[in-house]
């Protein structure tokens, strides 16, 4: 599914990534996990830019339009399948079907009733859920997330997650949430300085393990 | 370092460019005239480059023509006293004689007294001259020339409000106004307006020229005579540049005889004028509302 | 729905409603017979440029610079004078009022009174632009901020802590806006040129008028060329030396005598029924009311019309030609056509585009909306696309008309609407202006009565110019903050 071999990235001078061997197989619901500045989100752009089409892209930055609405921004994960007229068209009046669609899947994600409202009035939390909305409106294999549920409590994150989750068959998700990374994901890339330092199955690595990862030198 | 040097180094030398070419003037009394800007400013040029050699000769001192952008502008630059003498219309020049008290008229063009306006329209119209006012003017679109002009605007707007008893606004589908005489030939021969209103001196000038397409506009009617161009001089430039200096341009204008000259007005001759030859204009505007 | 956008549609549905309506009234018909052949002599102008029939062009060109400089000069040293008493309700009153009045109608007025003379050019600049600086200055030292003023130690004078914890704070602010406005005189200055004073817009005018379209197109090409190279050679540094050189070569001068100023105020701008019969109150009611049904009236309806529907031009305009600079569209070589395009667009004076449409189209009001629309519309989609260029899309965002829509037009749209609203005072402006080529604005009666010399007829026009101008500000700043619109642009006016 993705294969990186000896993958450097450098911007303005600064290693990022340092010869990333990687293989990631379908089917495998992945943790990334590190120090912030690891080089996560770098990792997952690379990861994307080998499976553009196929991946379903969840990130941090720019998310999401703040003028428009939670059901513009979900319907936006499915601009792709429509000419730019009928998105037009939605644009200015969403039409039934699509309004269907989209309400179902907000109702899973508990923003239905804010369908109408627009972004930046949302709390961080709700705003998450929008962002991992448009990327389940893509309706694609693959989840590529970056921090999703960063904003929402403990358990209300890992049903999202898991809900995220059970819609791919693979998914590469940066998280913070050690806990969480061990419970929901079958396999743990820990990430320090752009190189991998961890990669295990969760089922063999305690959060002690994990702990080591972010500890001070 | 070098390039704020270099560009330290074009800046002076733009300096000393423009400190050259120093517009200011020497300090001799120099007799200014102008005139409305009535044609092309190419053949106003023309005009009063003559005239201001064959003043400054017959006078003996340096007299200067300089061009100015509107009929009020010319007005403006003999009441201020930036110029002198003018060559008016019959408005401007009763304008400037309400204005500053003491000017006069002293010269006119042997036709002035009796002067007329065109109305020109386009061929697409179908409107052509017949004895009489020609039919069918209401309702298309109609441009006078200079807003101040005699022959361009006061007259003709006088001549229609007799015949139809109402403002050209209530008879015409729109009222422009071009500018200037050259400018309304222009005008109707493009179509932009379908009838026009101007002095019939510029109209036959510029056809003998032939730079009229007569193919595309023609005249369709010629108003009554009335009283026009004509100098006006400042009661004061006796004070200025002697006594009986007005006197001596007026005999000067009078005197002219050069046909080159004449004929770039275009006129026969110039003869005596006063304001009082002018009260009917006055008349005209006072009725129109365009003087209070 | 309950979104941020809809506010904005809601706003932006009224405006176009309004456009809409005024285009429906608006006189819009192409008149000429066939504007293809002036067109064609016009784009055969452009293609053989004549540089060597206008005699006068340096000298032009001389006094052009000269009194942009000068009028800069005066009027951005009188306006930061007035921005340090910007709280006073007096001086913001007394700033809108100058600013509301067009640099052709100040240079008009100061000619009753100066004549021809260097001294009405500098004057006609400086005088609206001290308004226009005042404003600015003042907004920028308002906004701010005075956390430093406040950390001085107790005591300091006022003086001190002015020179030190607030000038410094908007002083880049204002050099920047300080060069825009010399840019902008420059236009200003040549339009001057249209009333008679001699700057290359005296020659324009002629040539453009007279069909002598290849020394009007060699005209047009030395203007940009000196406008596009400014900031080239009109350094900081240098600034000091040009002015002294344009003092030197046109020094302000009149030929005043007090007497025409006595005259200026003491009968030419008294209303006529007072001036003739011995304080006649009831014929001056009577003057003024037949002036407000036949001139006034109908010239703010007027511009009103134009004013609405050339605002709605602009906006459509500069939401179609905003991505052709932005960097969230097209490439390389696609953004410098652009770019190209939009300074072309933005640097020819609105005043100069209109006439050129007037002698192709014919007199509607066609030619006024449509070049307000061109030059505001360049400018506004210049803000917008050089806007869009600090907005971070996410990686997978779409491409063309989806990226548009969805993704940037939505960021946007609250500045582009800033931008627009902060236009439409200007717009209106410039409206009133195109009277003077005939479009039966306000400006039309304006200088009708200029050219009837009937000054006290132009000063009550003026009047009721400004009451409009003031009143669209008003109602823009209204819908600025009804809409929480981000607040001051540097690059406006």
């Amino acid at each position: 599914m993705f294969e990186l071999h000896q993958h450097s990235i450098r911007r303005q001078g600064v290693t990022i990534l340092h010869e990333i061997e990687l293989r990631i197989e379908q089917g495998e619901k992945v943790a990334l996990l590190g120090p912030s500045g690891a080089g996560k989100s770098t990792l997952l752009e690379a990861l994307r830019q080998q499976q553009p089409l196929r991946s379903a892209w969840c990130p941090q930055q720019g998310a999401l339009v703040p003028m428009l609405s939670v059901f513009h921004n979900i319907y936006m994960g499915a601009l792709d399948r429509h000419s730019a007229l009928y998105n037009l068209a939605n644009l200015i009046r969403p039409m039934a079907t699509q309004w269907q669609q989209v309400e179902q899947l907000a109702a899973e994600l508990a923003i239905a009733e804010k369908l109408r409202t627009s972004v930046d009035r949302l709390s961080g939390g709700q705003a998450q859920r929008t962002a991992l909305g448009r990327a389940l409106f893509s309706q694609r294999d693959v989840l590529l997330a970056d921090e999703p549920v960063s904003s929402l409590d403990e358990s209300q994150g890992e049903a999202l997650l898991r809900f995220a989750l059970s819609r791919h068959h693979t998914a590469v998700s940066a998280l913070h949430d050690r806990e969480l990374a061990l419970h929901c994901c079958d396999r743990i890339i820990g990430l320090r300085d752009g190189r991998i330092v961890i990669d295990a199955a969760s089922q063999n690595l305690r959060i002690q393990d994990l702990n080591e990862l972010y500890r001070r030198r | 370092m070098s390039k704020r040097l270099m560009a330290a180094v074009v800046a002076a030398c733009m300096c000393f460019g423009l400190l050259a070419c120093d517009p200011a003037t020497p300090n001799k009394p120099v007799l200014v005239f102008s005139a409305i800007p009535d044609q092309d400013e190419a053949r106003l040029i023309e005009r009063f480059g003559k005239v201001s050699t064959y003043l400054s000769e017959k006078l003996d001192i340096e007299v200067r023509y300089v061009p100015v952008k509107s009929y009020a502008a010319a007005v403006t630059a003999f009441r201020n006293n930036e110029v002198q003498l003018a060559w008016f219309g019959g408005l401007s020049g009763v304008q400037a004689t309400q204005l500053v008290p003491g000017s006069r008229a002293i010269a006119q063009g042997v036709e002035d007294p009796r002067y007329v306006s065109y109305f020109i329209a386009h061929r697409d119209t179908g409107i052509v001259a017949g004895d009489g006012f020609p039919e069918g003017l209401e309702g298309r679109s109609f441009t006078f020339g200079s807003k101040s002009s005699t022959s361009g605007r006061l007259m003709p707007e006088f001549f229609l409000r007799e015949q139809f008893g109402k403002s050209p606004e209530a008879i015409f589908s729109r009222v422009g106004f071009s500018g200037d005489h050259s400018a309304t030939i222009a005008l109707v021969q493009s179509g932009a307006y379908e009838v026009g209103a101007l002095s019939y001196q510029v109209w036959d000038k510029e056809v003998a020229d032939g730079t009229v397409d007569t193919d595309k506009v023609q005249v369709i009617w010629t108003t009554p005579p009335y009283p026009d161009y004509h100098w006006v001089i400042r009661g004061d430039v006796d004070a200025t540049f002697g006594e009986g200096f007005a006197g001596k341009v007026q005999r000067a204008l009078l005197e002219l005889d050069d046909r080159d000259v004449l004929d770039a007005f275009p006129r026969q001759k110039f003869i005596p004028a006063t304001n009082d030859d002018f009260l009917p204009i006055l008349d005209t505007a006072r009725s129109l509302g365009l003087m209070d | 729905m309950n979104t941020t956008a809809s506010r904005l549609r809601h706003t932006t549905l009224i405006l176009a409603v309004l456009g809409l309506l005024a285009l429906l009234l608006a006189d819009i018909s192409i008149t000429t017979r066939d504007p293809g052949i002036e067109l064609a002599h016009i784009g055969n102008g452009f293609l053989t440029p004549d540089f060597f029939s206008t005699e006068k062009l340096w000298q032009a060109l001389g006094y052009t610079l000269a009194f942009a400089l000068q009028g800069v000069a005066v009027g951005s040293a009188g306006g930061f004078l007035l921005a340090l008493l910007w709280r006073w309700r007096a001086v913001r009153a007394a700033s809108a009022i100058v600013r509301a009045i067009h640099e052709l109608f100040w240079g008009l007025l100061f000619l009753q009174v100066f004549g021809l003379s260097t001294l009405t050019g500098l004057l006609a600049i400086a005088v609206p632009y001290c308004g226009i600086f005042a404003k600015v200055f003042g907004e920028f030292l308002e906004e701010s901020d005075r956390a430093p003023a406040r950390a001085l130690p107790t005591g300091s004078d006022a003086f001190s802590s002015f020179w030190f914890a607030r000038l410094p704070l908007v002083w880049q602010h204002m050099k920047t806006y300080g060069a825009y406005r010399v840019e902008c005189a420059v236009r200003s200055s040549a339009i001057l040129g249209f009333i008679g004073l001699p700057t290359i817009g005296f020659h324009l005018e002629t040539a453009f008028r007279q069909g002598e379209y290849s020394t009007g197109a060699a005209l047009l090409y030395i203007f940009l060329v000196v406008i596009l190279s400014l900031r080239l050679w009109l350094r900081p540094v240098l600034l000091p030396l040009w002015l002294f050189a344009t003092l030197l070569w046109a020094p302000p001068q009149a030929s005043v005598t007090s007497g025409r100023l006595i005259r200026f105020l003491s009968e030419d701008i008294v209303p006529a029924p007072l001036r003739q019969s011995q304080w006649q109150w009831s014929e001056l009611a009577d003057w003024l009311l037949k002036l407000l049904q036949e001139q006034i009236l109908p010239g703010v309806g007027q511009t009103l019309v134009l004013g609405m529907a050339a605002l709605l031009a602009t906006g459509i305009l500069a939401l179609m030609l905003f991505p052709l600079i932005s960097s969230q569209f097209g490439h390389r070589l696609s953004r410098g056509a652009g770019h190209s395009l939009l300074v072309l667009l933005r640097t020819l004076p609105e005043f100069l585009l209109a006439f050129v449409f007037v002698l192709v189209l014919g007199p509607s009001m066609l030619p006024g909306i449509l070049a307000l629309a061109l030059h505001t519309g360049a400018i506004v989609a210049h803000l917008c696309g050089r806007f869009t260029d600090t907005l971070n899309l996410r990686v997978d965002a779409a491409n063309g008309l989806n990226r548009y829509a969805f993704e940037v037009l939505p960021r946007i749209y609250p500045n582009f609407l800033a931008f627009l609203l902060y236009r439409w005072e200007i717009i209106m402006r410039e409206t009133a202006i195109l009277g003077v080529l005939g479009i039966t604005t306000l400006g039309f009666y304006i200088d009708s009565a200029f050219s009837e010399l009937r000054t006290d007829r132009a000063l009550v026009l003026i009047g009721a110019g400004v009451m409009l101008n003031i009143a669209v500000d008003a109602i823009s700043r209204g819908l600025r903050q009804r809409l929480r619109l981000r607040h001051g642009l540097t690059d406006q006016n």
